[in-house]
Protein backbone atom coordinates (compact mmCIF):
# COMPACT_ATOMS: atom_id res chain seq x y z
CA UNK A 1 0.00 0.00 0.00
CA UNK A 2 1.26 3.47 -0.91
CA UNK A 3 1.46 6.23 1.71
CA UNK A 4 -0.56 8.27 -0.76
CA UNK A 5 -3.52 5.91 -0.28
CA UNK A 6 -4.04 7.44 3.16
CA UNK A 7 -6.35 10.34 3.81
CA UNK A 8 -4.69 13.74 4.29
CA UNK A 9 -5.53 13.52 7.98
CA UNK A 10 -3.71 10.16 8.30
CA UNK A 11 -0.79 11.29 6.15
CA UNK A 12 -0.18 14.42 8.25
CA UNK A 13 -0.38 12.40 11.47
CA UNK A 14 2.18 9.91 10.14
CA UNK A 15 4.56 12.63 8.91
CA UNK A 16 4.28 14.65 12.13
CA UNK A 17 4.91 11.52 14.22
CA UNK A 18 7.95 10.60 12.11
CA UNK A 19 6.39 7.29 10.96
CA UNK A 20 6.68 8.45 7.36
CA UNK A 21 9.00 11.14 6.06
CA UNK A 22 7.94 14.06 3.89
CA UNK A 23 10.62 12.91 1.45
CA UNK A 24 8.93 9.52 1.12
CA UNK A 25 5.62 11.22 0.34
CA UNK A 26 7.20 13.47 -2.29
CA UNK A 27 9.27 10.64 -3.83
CA UNK A 28 6.18 8.53 -4.24
CA UNK A 29 4.14 11.40 -5.66
CA UNK A 30 6.84 12.39 -8.16
CA UNK A 31 7.33 8.78 -9.26
CA UNK A 32 3.55 8.43 -9.82
CA UNK A 33 3.58 11.69 -11.78
CA UNK A 34 6.40 10.45 -14.02
CA UNK A 35 4.78 7.05 -14.52
CA UNK A 36 1.29 8.30 -15.30
CA UNK A 37 1.72 11.71 -16.91
CA UNK A 38 2.80 10.42 -20.33
CA UNK A 39 -0.65 8.79 -20.55
CA UNK A 40 -2.86 11.23 -18.63
CA UNK A 41 -1.20 14.58 -19.39
CA UNK A 42 -2.46 15.91 -16.07
CA UNK A 43 0.59 18.14 -15.55
CA UNK A 44 2.13 20.91 -17.61
CA UNK A 45 5.30 20.80 -15.50
CA UNK A 46 6.68 19.12 -12.39
CA UNK A 47 8.41 20.79 -9.46
CA UNK A 48 10.64 17.83 -8.66
CA UNK A 49 13.76 19.68 -7.56
CA UNK A 50 12.00 22.25 -5.37
CA UNK A 51 9.65 19.61 -3.94
CA UNK A 52 12.51 17.33 -2.87
CA UNK A 53 14.33 20.27 -1.28
CA UNK A 54 11.20 21.37 0.62
CA UNK A 55 10.58 17.80 1.80
CA UNK A 56 14.16 17.44 3.05
CA UNK A 57 13.85 20.75 4.92
CA UNK A 58 10.61 19.58 6.51
CA UNK A 59 12.14 16.26 7.58
CA UNK A 60 14.97 18.19 9.23
CA UNK A 61 12.43 20.35 11.08
CA UNK A 62 10.56 17.29 12.32
CA UNK A 63 13.80 15.64 13.43
CA UNK A 64 14.64 18.80 15.37
CA UNK A 65 11.25 18.61 17.11
CA UNK A 66 9.94 21.76 15.49
CA UNK A 67 6.26 22.33 14.94
CA UNK A 68 5.03 21.52 11.44
CA UNK A 69 1.79 22.66 9.91
CA UNK A 70 -1.60 21.06 9.35
CA UNK A 71 -0.56 19.89 5.86
CA UNK A 72 2.93 18.65 6.79
CA UNK A 73 4.39 16.67 3.92
CA UNK A 74 1.22 16.59 1.80
CA UNK A 75 2.07 16.54 -1.92
CA UNK A 76 -0.25 18.85 -3.83
CA UNK A 77 -0.90 19.68 -7.48
CA UNK A 78 -1.62 23.32 -8.24
CA UNK A 79 -3.58 24.41 -11.28
CA UNK A 80 -1.25 26.13 -13.72
CA UNK A 81 -3.37 29.28 -13.74
CA UNK A 82 -2.17 30.07 -10.21
CA UNK A 83 1.15 31.87 -9.80
CA UNK A 84 4.07 30.02 -8.22
CA UNK A 85 7.24 32.03 -7.62
CA UNK A 86 10.11 30.87 -9.80
CA UNK A 87 8.02 28.05 -11.30
CA UNK A 88 6.65 28.49 -14.83
CA UNK A 89 2.93 29.34 -14.82
CA UNK A 90 1.29 29.05 -18.22
CA UNK A 91 -2.50 29.24 -17.77
CA UNK A 92 -2.51 26.51 -20.43
CA UNK A 93 -1.64 29.10 -23.06
CA UNK A 94 1.08 29.64 -25.63
CA UNK A 95 0.86 33.28 -24.54
CA UNK A 96 2.45 32.37 -21.17
CA UNK A 97 4.51 29.39 -22.32
CA UNK A 98 7.66 30.86 -20.77
CA UNK A 99 6.19 33.05 -18.02
CA UNK A 100 7.86 32.69 -14.61
CA UNK A 101 6.02 34.63 -11.87
CA UNK A 102 8.08 36.76 -9.49
CA UNK A 103 5.66 36.01 -6.62
CA UNK A 104 3.49 33.27 -5.09
CA UNK A 105 -0.30 33.52 -5.09
CA UNK A 106 -1.63 34.06 -1.56
CA UNK A 107 -3.02 30.53 -1.45
CA UNK A 108 0.36 29.11 -2.48
CA UNK A 109 2.00 31.04 0.37
CA UNK A 110 -0.62 29.67 2.77
CA UNK A 111 -0.21 26.08 1.56
CA UNK A 112 3.58 26.29 1.86
CA UNK A 113 3.31 27.78 5.36
CA UNK A 114 1.02 24.88 6.33
CA UNK A 115 3.60 22.33 5.14
CA UNK A 116 2.09 21.29 1.79
CA UNK A 117 4.58 20.60 -1.00
CA UNK A 118 3.77 21.50 -4.61
CA UNK A 119 4.78 18.59 -6.85
CA UNK A 120 3.64 20.07 -10.14
CA UNK A 121 1.48 22.47 -12.09
CA UNK A 122 -1.74 20.90 -13.34
CA UNK A 123 -3.08 21.19 -16.87
CA UNK A 124 -6.16 23.29 -17.62
CA UNK A 125 -8.23 24.75 -20.41
CA UNK A 126 -6.47 27.84 -21.68
CA UNK A 127 -7.09 30.69 -19.22
CA UNK A 128 -9.63 28.35 -17.57
CA UNK A 129 -12.01 28.71 -20.53
CA UNK A 130 -13.56 25.33 -21.13
CA UNK A 131 -15.21 22.28 -19.65
CA UNK A 132 -12.94 19.49 -20.84
CA UNK A 133 -9.25 20.55 -20.70
CA UNK A 134 -9.23 20.05 -24.47
CA UNK A 135 -8.46 23.75 -24.93
CA UNK A 136 -4.99 23.57 -23.39
CA UNK A 137 -2.03 24.54 -25.55
CA UNK A 138 -0.27 21.61 -23.85
CA UNK A 139 -2.73 18.96 -25.03
CA UNK A 140 -5.80 17.27 -23.60
CA UNK A 141 -5.87 15.69 -20.13
CA UNK A 142 -7.33 12.18 -20.16
CA UNK A 143 -9.77 10.82 -17.63
CA UNK A 144 -8.09 8.21 -15.36
CA UNK A 145 -11.28 6.11 -15.50
CA UNK A 146 -11.29 5.95 -19.29
CA UNK A 147 -8.47 7.19 -21.51
CA UNK A 148 -10.78 8.07 -24.40
CA UNK A 149 -12.83 10.42 -22.22
CA UNK A 150 -12.14 13.94 -21.00
CA UNK A 151 -11.27 14.67 -17.37
CA UNK A 152 -13.59 17.67 -17.45
CA UNK A 153 -12.50 21.23 -17.04
CA UNK A 154 -11.21 23.65 -16.73
CA UNK A 155 -9.39 22.12 -13.71
CA UNK A 156 -9.06 18.76 -15.50
CA UNK A 157 -5.41 18.24 -14.59
CA UNK A 158 -6.09 18.93 -10.91
CA UNK A 159 -8.96 16.42 -10.90
CA UNK A 160 -7.06 13.73 -12.81
CA UNK A 161 -4.02 14.06 -10.50
CA UNK A 162 -6.13 13.19 -7.45
CA UNK A 163 -8.23 10.52 -9.17
CA UNK A 164 -5.09 8.76 -10.46
CA UNK A 165 -3.47 8.79 -7.01
CA UNK A 166 -0.60 11.06 -8.12
CA UNK A 167 -1.29 13.49 -5.27
CA UNK A 168 -3.81 13.29 -2.43
CA UNK A 169 -4.80 16.91 -2.95
CA UNK A 170 -4.95 19.54 -5.64
CA UNK A 171 -6.04 23.12 -6.14
CA UNK A 172 -8.37 24.25 -8.89
CA UNK A 173 -10.34 27.34 -9.78
CA UNK A 174 -14.04 27.53 -10.57
CA UNK A 175 -15.62 30.25 -12.74
CA UNK A 176 -18.72 28.39 -13.95
CA UNK A 177 -18.13 24.88 -12.58
CA UNK A 178 -14.44 24.33 -13.30
CA UNK A 179 -13.75 22.56 -10.00
CA UNK A 180 -17.07 20.76 -9.50
CA UNK A 181 -17.51 19.47 -13.07
CA UNK A 182 -14.08 17.77 -13.38
CA UNK A 183 -14.47 16.46 -9.81
CA UNK A 184 -17.72 14.83 -10.95
CA UNK A 185 -16.16 13.40 -14.14
CA UNK A 186 -13.15 12.00 -12.25
CA UNK A 187 -14.98 10.63 -9.19
CA UNK A 188 -13.41 12.90 -6.57
CA UNK A 189 -14.60 15.66 -4.22
CA UNK A 190 -14.22 19.32 -5.21
CA UNK A 191 -15.29 22.54 -3.54
CA UNK A 192 -16.13 25.92 -5.01
CA UNK A 193 -16.09 28.20 -1.95
CA UNK A 194 -18.23 31.29 -1.40
CA UNK A 195 -17.03 34.22 -3.51
CA UNK A 196 -14.48 36.07 -1.38
CA UNK A 197 -13.81 33.22 1.05
CA UNK A 198 -10.45 32.35 -0.58
CA UNK A 199 -8.05 35.00 -1.87
CA UNK A 200 -7.76 35.34 -5.66
CA UNK A 201 -4.43 37.20 -5.47
CA UNK A 202 -2.12 35.42 -7.89
CA UNK A 203 -4.87 33.64 -9.81
CA UNK A 204 -4.57 34.58 -13.48
CA UNK A 205 -7.95 36.23 -13.93
CA UNK A 206 -10.64 34.98 -16.30
CA UNK A 207 -13.87 36.55 -14.97
CA UNK A 208 -13.16 38.41 -11.75
CA UNK A 209 -16.69 38.49 -10.33
CA UNK A 210 -17.04 34.70 -10.80
CA UNK A 211 -13.57 33.19 -10.30
CA UNK A 212 -12.94 31.33 -7.07
CA UNK A 213 -10.04 29.09 -6.03
CA UNK A 214 -10.89 25.88 -4.17
CA UNK A 215 -9.64 22.47 -3.02
CA UNK A 216 -9.96 19.06 -4.66
CA UNK A 217 -9.29 15.77 -2.87
CA UNK A 218 -10.73 12.30 -2.46
CA UNK A 219 -13.00 13.13 0.45
CA UNK A 220 -14.95 16.04 1.90
CA UNK A 221 -12.93 15.86 5.12
CA UNK A 222 -9.68 16.21 3.16
CA UNK A 223 -11.18 19.23 1.39
CA UNK A 224 -12.19 20.67 4.78
CA UNK A 225 -8.59 20.38 6.03
CA UNK A 226 -7.44 22.25 2.91
CA UNK A 227 -10.17 24.88 3.28
CA UNK A 228 -9.02 25.64 6.84
CA UNK A 229 -5.66 26.62 5.33
CA UNK A 230 -6.89 28.40 2.21
CA UNK A 231 -9.63 30.56 3.74
CA UNK A 232 -9.48 34.00 5.27
CA UNK A 233 -9.12 37.66 4.50
CA UNK A 234 -6.27 38.85 2.30
CA UNK A 235 -5.45 42.55 2.03
CA UNK A 236 -4.04 41.93 -1.46
CA UNK A 237 -7.48 40.99 -2.83
CA UNK A 238 -10.01 43.83 -2.65
CA UNK A 239 -12.91 41.34 -2.95
CA UNK A 240 -11.63 39.15 -0.11
CA UNK A 241 -14.23 38.64 2.62
CA UNK A 242 -13.57 39.58 6.23
CA UNK A 243 -15.90 36.91 7.62
CA UNK A 244 -14.59 34.68 10.38
CA UNK A 245 -13.40 31.26 9.23
CA UNK A 246 -14.93 28.38 11.20
CA UNK A 247 -13.13 25.09 11.77
CA UNK A 248 -14.49 23.21 8.77
CA UNK A 249 -13.03 19.91 9.99
CA UNK A 250 -14.94 20.14 13.26
CA UNK A 251 -18.13 20.85 11.30
CA UNK A 252 -17.79 17.50 9.52
CA UNK A 253 -18.76 15.59 12.65
CA UNK A 254 -22.21 17.08 13.11
CA UNK A 255 -25.08 14.70 12.27
CA UNK A 256 -27.79 15.54 9.76
CA UNK A 257 -30.78 15.49 12.08
CA UNK A 258 -33.06 18.36 11.13
CA UNK A 259 -31.05 19.42 8.07
CA UNK A 260 -33.40 20.71 5.36
CA UNK A 261 -32.33 19.83 1.83
CA UNK A 262 -33.95 21.60 -1.10
CA UNK A 263 -34.77 19.61 -4.21
CA UNK A 264 -35.04 21.92 -7.18
CA UNK A 265 -37.55 20.60 -9.68
CA UNK A 266 -35.87 22.47 -12.54
CA UNK A 267 -32.73 20.32 -12.10
CA UNK A 268 -34.65 17.15 -12.87
CA UNK A 269 -36.77 18.36 -15.77
CA UNK A 270 -35.77 17.61 -19.35
CA UNK A 271 -35.88 20.18 -22.12
CA UNK A 272 -38.68 19.87 -24.69
CA UNK A 273 -36.15 18.49 -27.19
CA UNK A 274 -35.36 15.60 -24.83
CA UNK A 275 -31.95 16.94 -23.85
CA UNK A 276 -31.08 17.36 -20.22
CA UNK A 277 -30.35 15.03 -17.39
CA UNK A 278 -29.00 11.58 -18.28
CA UNK A 279 -31.15 8.83 -16.71
CA UNK A 280 -28.21 7.11 -15.00
CA UNK A 281 -27.08 10.39 -13.48
CA UNK A 282 -30.63 11.08 -12.32
CA UNK A 283 -30.97 7.72 -10.55
CA UNK A 284 -27.50 7.99 -8.97
CA UNK A 285 -28.28 11.45 -7.60
CA UNK A 286 -31.76 10.45 -6.39
CA UNK A 287 -30.27 7.45 -4.55
CA UNK A 288 -27.75 9.78 -2.85
CA UNK A 289 -30.54 12.11 -1.76
CA UNK A 290 -32.39 9.11 -0.28
CA UNK A 291 -29.25 8.26 1.67
CA UNK A 292 -29.04 11.78 3.04
CA UNK A 293 -32.65 11.36 4.22
CA UNK A 294 -31.76 8.09 5.95
CA UNK A 295 -29.06 10.04 7.79
CA UNK A 296 -31.68 12.37 9.26
CA UNK A 297 -32.10 15.10 6.66
CA UNK A 298 -35.50 16.09 5.34
CA UNK A 299 -36.22 17.17 1.78
CA UNK A 300 -38.24 20.18 0.68
CA UNK A 301 -39.23 20.92 -2.91
CA UNK A 302 -37.94 24.32 -3.98
CA UNK A 303 -38.24 26.47 -7.05
CA UNK A 304 -35.30 28.17 -8.77
CA UNK A 305 -37.25 29.53 -11.74
CA UNK A 306 -34.33 31.29 -13.41
CA UNK A 307 -32.05 28.23 -13.43
CA UNK A 308 -32.50 27.76 -17.16
CA UNK A 309 -31.08 31.23 -17.81
CA UNK A 310 -27.85 30.61 -15.87
CA UNK A 311 -25.81 29.46 -18.87
CA UNK A 312 -26.85 32.26 -21.26
CA UNK A 313 -26.28 34.78 -18.44
CA UNK A 314 -22.89 33.27 -17.72
CA UNK A 315 -21.91 33.42 -21.40
CA UNK A 316 -22.54 37.14 -21.43
CA UNK A 317 -20.98 38.05 -18.08
CA UNK A 318 -17.88 35.82 -18.25
CA UNK A 319 -16.74 36.82 -21.77
CA UNK A 320 -17.31 40.52 -20.98
CA UNK A 321 -15.05 40.28 -17.95
CA UNK A 322 -12.58 38.10 -19.85
CA UNK A 323 -12.29 40.59 -22.70
CA UNK A 324 -11.18 43.16 -20.15
CA UNK A 325 -8.92 40.88 -18.08
CA UNK A 326 -7.10 39.43 -21.07
CA UNK A 327 -6.35 42.84 -22.57
CA UNK A 328 -3.11 42.78 -20.53
CA UNK A 329 -1.72 40.07 -22.82
CA UNK A 330 -0.51 42.37 -25.55
CA UNK A 331 3.10 41.44 -26.24
CA UNK A 332 4.55 44.11 -23.95
CA UNK A 333 5.00 42.39 -20.58
CA UNK A 334 4.45 38.63 -20.55
CA UNK A 335 7.21 36.89 -22.54
CA UNK A 336 5.38 36.34 -25.85
CA UNK A 337 5.62 38.83 -28.69
CA UNK A 338 5.14 38.73 -32.46
CA UNK A 339 7.12 41.26 -34.46
CA UNK A 340 5.28 43.98 -36.38
CA UNK A 341 6.15 47.39 -37.78
CA UNK A 342 3.96 49.34 -35.36
CA UNK A 343 2.48 49.02 -31.87
CA UNK A 344 -1.10 48.14 -32.81
CA UNK A 345 0.17 45.56 -35.29
CA UNK A 346 2.27 43.99 -32.54
CA UNK A 347 -0.74 43.80 -30.19
CA UNK A 348 -3.00 42.25 -32.83
CA UNK A 349 -0.52 39.74 -34.18
CA UNK A 350 0.68 38.68 -30.72
CA UNK A 351 -2.89 38.01 -29.59
CA UNK A 352 -3.87 36.17 -32.76
CA UNK A 353 -0.84 33.88 -32.73
CA UNK A 354 -0.69 33.14 -29.00
CA UNK A 355 -4.37 32.75 -28.03
CA UNK A 356 -6.28 29.58 -28.88
CA UNK A 357 -9.66 29.47 -30.67
CA UNK A 358 -11.87 29.35 -27.57
CA UNK A 359 -10.09 32.25 -25.90
CA UNK A 360 -10.38 34.35 -29.07
CA UNK A 361 -14.06 33.36 -29.36
CA UNK A 362 -14.79 34.56 -25.82
CA UNK A 363 -12.76 37.77 -26.09
CA UNK A 364 -14.67 38.67 -29.26
CA UNK A 365 -18.01 37.74 -27.67
CA UNK A 366 -17.21 39.97 -24.70
CA UNK A 367 -16.00 42.83 -26.88
CA UNK A 368 -19.16 42.57 -28.98
CA UNK A 369 -21.43 42.59 -25.90
CA UNK A 370 -19.74 45.68 -24.49
CA UNK A 371 -19.35 47.70 -27.68
CA UNK A 372 -21.42 50.74 -28.39
CA UNK A 373 -23.45 50.20 -31.56
CA UNK A 374 -23.59 46.42 -31.17
CA UNK A 375 -25.21 44.60 -28.27
CA UNK A 376 -24.14 46.67 -25.27
CA UNK A 377 -27.60 46.37 -23.70
CA UNK A 378 -26.91 42.64 -23.40
CA UNK A 379 -24.55 43.06 -20.45
CA UNK A 380 -27.06 45.12 -18.50
CA UNK A 381 -29.81 42.61 -19.23
CA UNK A 382 -27.60 39.68 -18.19
CA UNK A 383 -26.67 41.49 -14.97
CA UNK A 384 -30.36 41.99 -14.17
CA UNK A 385 -31.07 38.30 -14.80
CA UNK A 386 -28.08 37.56 -12.58
CA UNK A 387 -29.91 39.50 -9.84
CA UNK A 388 -33.00 37.33 -10.36
CA UNK A 389 -30.85 34.18 -10.06
CA UNK A 390 -29.42 35.54 -6.80
CA UNK A 391 -32.93 36.36 -5.56
CA UNK A 392 -34.01 32.76 -6.33
CA UNK A 393 -31.23 31.49 -4.05
CA UNK A 394 -32.08 33.99 -1.31
CA UNK A 395 -35.72 32.84 -1.33
CA UNK A 396 -34.72 29.15 -1.37
CA UNK A 397 -32.33 29.51 1.56
CA UNK A 398 -35.11 30.96 3.69
CA UNK A 399 -36.69 27.49 3.48
CA UNK A 400 -33.71 25.12 3.28
CA UNK A 401 -30.11 24.73 4.47
CA UNK A 402 -28.77 23.04 1.34
CA UNK A 403 -29.75 22.41 -2.26
CA UNK A 404 -28.99 18.96 -3.71
CA UNK A 405 -28.87 17.92 -7.35
CA UNK A 406 -26.60 16.64 -10.09
CA UNK A 407 -23.27 18.38 -10.72
CA UNK A 408 -23.31 17.73 -14.48
CA UNK A 409 -26.12 16.34 -16.68
CA UNK A 410 -23.91 13.51 -17.98
CA UNK A 411 -20.84 11.46 -17.15
CA UNK A 412 -17.51 12.31 -18.83
CA UNK A 413 -17.88 12.68 -22.58
CA UNK A 414 -15.52 11.37 -25.24
CA UNK A 415 -12.49 13.42 -26.26
CA UNK A 416 -13.47 15.40 -29.37
CA UNK A 417 -17.20 14.79 -28.92
CA UNK A 418 -18.03 18.50 -28.65
CA UNK A 419 -15.08 19.82 -30.64
CA UNK A 420 -17.21 21.19 -33.49
CA UNK A 421 -19.96 22.62 -31.32
CA UNK A 422 -18.90 25.12 -28.63
CA UNK A 423 -22.51 25.54 -27.53
CA UNK A 424 -22.88 21.85 -26.64
CA UNK A 425 -19.79 22.18 -24.45
CA UNK A 426 -21.20 25.28 -22.73
CA UNK A 427 -24.25 23.29 -21.60
CA UNK A 428 -22.02 21.11 -19.38
CA UNK A 429 -22.18 24.04 -16.91
CA UNK A 430 -25.97 24.11 -16.67
CA UNK A 431 -26.12 23.02 -12.99
CA UNK A 432 -22.95 24.73 -11.81
CA UNK A 433 -22.88 28.24 -13.32
CA UNK A 434 -25.66 29.62 -11.07
CA UNK A 435 -23.54 29.27 -7.94
CA UNK A 436 -20.80 31.46 -9.47
CA UNK A 437 -23.31 34.04 -10.66
CA UNK A 438 -24.82 34.30 -7.16
CA UNK A 439 -21.57 33.77 -5.24
CA UNK A 440 -22.79 30.81 -3.17
CA UNK A 441 -20.58 27.80 -2.33
CA UNK A 442 -20.96 24.33 -3.83
CA UNK A 443 -19.38 20.91 -3.52
CA UNK A 444 -19.37 17.92 -5.86
CA UNK A 445 -18.92 14.48 -4.39
CA UNK A 446 -18.93 11.04 -6.00
CA UNK A 447 -22.25 9.21 -5.62
CA UNK A 448 -22.02 6.22 -7.95
CA UNK A 449 -21.14 4.99 -11.40
CA UNK A 450 -23.23 4.97 -14.55
CA UNK A 451 -24.62 1.58 -15.57
CA UNK A 452 -24.04 2.59 -19.21
CA UNK A 453 -20.36 3.53 -19.29
CA UNK A 454 -19.09 2.74 -15.78
CA UNK A 455 -18.00 6.35 -15.26
CA UNK A 456 -18.39 8.36 -12.04
CA UNK A 457 -21.48 10.41 -11.21
CA UNK A 458 -21.34 13.54 -9.06
CA UNK A 459 -23.81 14.83 -6.47
CA UNK A 460 -23.76 18.62 -6.08
CA UNK A 461 -24.67 20.33 -2.82
CA UNK A 462 -25.00 24.11 -2.64
CA UNK A 463 -25.31 26.27 0.48
CA UNK A 464 -26.02 29.88 1.30
CA UNK A 465 -23.24 32.48 1.33
CA UNK A 466 -20.45 31.43 3.72
CA UNK A 467 -22.31 28.18 4.41
CA UNK A 468 -19.36 25.85 3.69
CA UNK A 469 -19.76 24.33 7.17
CA UNK A 470 -23.13 22.92 6.14
CA UNK A 471 -21.67 21.58 2.89
CA UNK A 472 -18.88 19.77 4.76
CA UNK A 473 -21.28 18.46 7.39
CA UNK A 474 -23.58 16.84 4.81
CA UNK A 475 -20.83 15.66 2.47
CA UNK A 476 -18.73 14.07 5.20
CA UNK A 477 -21.72 12.36 6.83
CA UNK A 478 -22.67 10.94 3.42
CA UNK A 479 -19.11 9.69 2.95
CA UNK A 480 -19.13 7.95 6.33
CA UNK A 481 -21.93 5.76 4.94
CA UNK A 482 -20.71 5.29 1.36
CA UNK A 483 -17.44 4.36 -0.30
CA UNK A 484 -17.79 5.92 -3.75
CA UNK A 485 -15.01 8.41 -2.88
CA UNK A 486 -12.65 5.51 -2.08
CA UNK A 487 -13.01 3.78 -5.45
CA UNK A 488 -9.98 4.00 -7.71
CA UNK A 489 -9.54 3.68 -11.45
CA UNK A 490 -7.51 0.62 -12.44
CA UNK A 491 -4.73 2.77 -13.87
CA UNK A 492 -3.79 4.23 -10.48
CA UNK B 1 -23.87 39.83 -34.81
CA UNK B 2 -25.04 41.98 -37.73
CA UNK B 3 -24.58 39.81 -40.79
CA UNK B 4 -21.46 41.25 -42.33
CA UNK B 5 -17.84 40.32 -42.46
CA UNK B 6 -16.87 43.88 -41.65
CA UNK B 7 -18.67 43.55 -38.29
CA UNK B 8 -16.55 40.57 -37.27
CA UNK B 9 -13.44 42.41 -38.36
CA UNK B 10 -14.50 45.59 -36.55
CA UNK B 11 -15.03 43.66 -33.29
CA UNK B 12 -11.69 41.90 -33.76
CA UNK B 13 -10.03 45.24 -34.37
CA UNK B 14 -11.53 46.63 -31.12
CA UNK B 15 -10.21 43.53 -29.32
CA UNK B 16 -6.80 43.92 -30.98
CA UNK B 17 -6.89 40.48 -32.58
CA UNK B 18 -5.92 40.10 -36.23
CA UNK B 19 -8.47 38.13 -38.31
CA UNK B 20 -8.27 37.27 -41.99
CA UNK B 21 -11.38 36.88 -44.20
CA UNK B 22 -11.68 33.15 -43.61
CA UNK B 23 -11.38 33.52 -39.84
CA UNK B 24 -13.94 36.33 -39.84
CA UNK B 25 -16.43 34.14 -41.66
CA UNK B 26 -15.89 31.34 -39.13
CA UNK B 27 -16.39 33.73 -36.21
CA UNK B 28 -19.55 35.02 -37.85
CA UNK B 29 -21.01 31.50 -38.12
CA UNK B 30 -20.15 30.54 -34.54
CA UNK B 31 -21.49 33.83 -33.23
CA UNK B 32 -24.82 33.30 -34.92
CA UNK B 33 -25.57 30.14 -32.95
CA UNK B 34 -24.10 31.42 -29.67
CA UNK B 35 -25.94 34.74 -29.85
CA UNK B 36 -29.15 33.00 -30.81
CA UNK B 37 -28.79 30.96 -27.63
CA UNK B 38 -27.82 33.94 -25.45
CA UNK B 39 -30.78 35.96 -26.65
CA UNK B 40 -33.05 33.62 -24.67
CA UNK B 41 -32.47 36.34 -22.10
CA UNK B 42 -34.91 38.48 -24.09
CA UNK B 43 -37.70 36.19 -22.87
CA UNK B 44 -37.00 36.97 -19.20
CA UNK B 45 -39.42 39.40 -17.65
CA UNK B 46 -37.43 41.83 -15.56
CA UNK B 47 -39.55 43.34 -12.79
CA UNK B 48 -39.39 47.15 -12.58
CA UNK B 49 -36.62 48.37 -10.35
CA UNK B 50 -34.45 45.26 -10.69
CA UNK B 51 -30.92 46.46 -10.04
CA UNK B 52 -28.17 44.75 -12.04
CA UNK B 53 -26.03 42.41 -9.95
CA UNK B 54 -22.33 42.70 -10.71
CA UNK B 55 -20.94 40.33 -8.12
CA UNK B 56 -21.28 38.89 -4.67
CA UNK B 57 -19.27 41.55 -2.87
CA UNK B 58 -21.69 44.42 -3.12
CA UNK B 59 -19.60 46.39 -0.72
CA UNK B 60 -17.97 49.77 -0.84
CA UNK B 61 -14.47 50.13 -2.21
CA UNK B 62 -11.74 48.39 -0.22
CA UNK B 63 -9.41 51.24 0.65
CA UNK B 64 -6.08 51.31 2.44
CA UNK B 65 -3.91 54.02 3.84
CA UNK B 66 -1.98 55.87 1.16
CA UNK B 67 1.49 54.87 2.25
CA UNK B 68 4.38 53.50 0.24
CA UNK B 69 5.14 49.85 0.93
CA UNK B 70 7.79 47.58 -0.59
CA UNK B 71 6.85 45.98 -3.89
CA UNK B 72 8.49 43.65 -6.39
CA UNK B 73 11.72 45.02 -7.85
CA UNK B 74 11.34 46.53 -11.30
CA UNK B 75 14.30 44.46 -12.47
CA UNK B 76 12.58 41.20 -11.53
CA UNK B 77 9.33 42.22 -13.22
CA UNK B 78 11.19 43.17 -16.40
CA UNK B 79 12.70 39.67 -16.61
CA UNK B 80 9.42 38.52 -18.22
CA UNK B 81 9.46 41.33 -20.79
CA UNK B 82 10.08 40.28 -24.40
CA UNK B 83 12.14 43.46 -24.85
CA UNK B 84 13.29 46.11 -22.42
CA UNK B 85 15.75 48.99 -22.14
CA UNK B 86 17.07 49.75 -18.70
CA UNK B 87 13.99 50.35 -16.59
CA UNK B 88 11.57 50.57 -19.53
CA UNK B 89 9.63 48.17 -21.75
CA UNK B 90 10.68 48.63 -25.35
CA UNK B 91 7.94 48.43 -28.03
CA UNK B 92 7.69 49.15 -31.77
CA UNK B 93 6.83 52.74 -32.81
CA UNK B 94 3.22 53.84 -32.35
CA UNK B 95 2.92 54.96 -36.00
Amino acid sequence: MSVLDNSIEQLVQQVSAGEVTASQCVDESISQLKAQNPTLNAFVSDCEEAARAEAAAMDAKIAAGENVGPLAGVPIAIKDGICTKGQRTTAGSKMLENFVPPYDATIVQRLRAAGAICIGKANLDEFAMGSSTENSFFGVTKNPWSADCVAGGSSGGSAAAVAAGISPASIGSDTGGSIRQPASFCGITGVKPTYGRVSRYGLIAFASSLDQIGPMARSAKDCAILMNVLSGHDAKDSTSARNDVPDFVADCDQNLKGLRIGICKQYFENEPDGSGLNENVRSGVMAAIEQLKELGAETVEIDLPHTRYAVPTYYVVAPCEASSNLSRFDGVRYTSREQAKDLIGMYSKTRKVNFGDEVIRRILLGTYSLSSGYDHELYKKASQVRRLIKNDYDAAFEKVDLIAGPTVPTTAFKIGEHAKDPLAMYLADVFTASANLAGVPGISLPCGFSADDGLPIGLQLQANMFGESTLFRAAHQYQTQTDWHLKRPQSS
Amino acid sequence: MPDSKTSAQKIASLARIELNDEESAKVQTEFDSILNYIHQLDQVEIPDGTEPFFGATESTNAVRRDIVVPSTDREIILQNAPDSDGEFYRVPPVF
